[in-house]
């Protein structure tokens, strides 16, 4: 846990290699650790991109907090960008 | 069996949530502003459903390279709907490549060198 907040934030190899095979469909099916690493990359820089944009929509309604109507405005666009 | 299933989902969907968190926290720290706990939940549901969309995508493209594992070029092809991020993932793909190359250099270093003191002893 403290290396961990030692670092830079980002997810962990092991969570994102579960986190998909959990989700195939195939049980047998595996995830080279270079394939983990690459992918905990992607979903880190998802996670920063669903951010920074909700906080440039509050930023140009002039909210001081970043609220769940900024995230909904912003989350089409998102979803067609990944 | 399918109990432990939605308990290690859970638990899951817990690390993703703090790893969100942690993310928006530093975004916030950056812009002045701060995140709603709602935002923060939002985000994590809609990181973990794009796992799934993610995963199917994974799993076909290497099906469809006639392999059952999945490799760093199966996740350049979940990258290629944006060119800036498709290079970035290339990138860092090629990072980790050079990463891994040195510490092979190493470790065949360290071992000749073994190789060195046993032959000495």
């Amino acid at each position: 846990m403290a290396e961990q907040q030692d670092t830079a934030p980002g997810f962990r190899k092991e969570t994102v290699d579960k986190l998909l095979k959990g989700f195939f469909k195939e049980e047998k099916n595996k995830l080279s650790g270079d394939a983990a690493l690459l992918m905990a990359e992607l979903l880190k820089v998802f996670v920063e991109e669903a951010a920074v944009r909700s906080l440039k929509q509050a930023e140009s309604e002039d909210c001081n907090q970043v609220d769940i109507e900024h995230f909904e405005k912003i989350l089409p666009q998102l979803l067609l960008d990944f | 069996m399918s109990l432990d299933k939605e308990e290690t989902r859970q638990r899951l969907k817990a690390a993703v949530h703090f790893t969100v968190g942690q993310l928006c926290q530093k975004m916030g720290e950056v812009h002045r502003r701060d995140f709603s706990r709602q935002v923060i939940a939002a985000i994590t549901e809609t990181t973990f459903r794009q796992c799934d969309v993610f995963a199917t995508d994974l799993e076909a493209f290497a099906r469809h390279a006639k392999r059952s594992t999945v490799t760093t070029e199966d996740v350049k092809l979940i990258a290629r709907r944006s060119t800036a991020l498709s290079k970035y993932i290339q990138n860092k793909s090629e990072e980790l490549n050079q990463q891994r190359e040195l510490k092979k250099k190493n470790t065949g270093k360290r071992k000749s060198r073994d190789t060195e003191e046993e032959s000495r002893e």
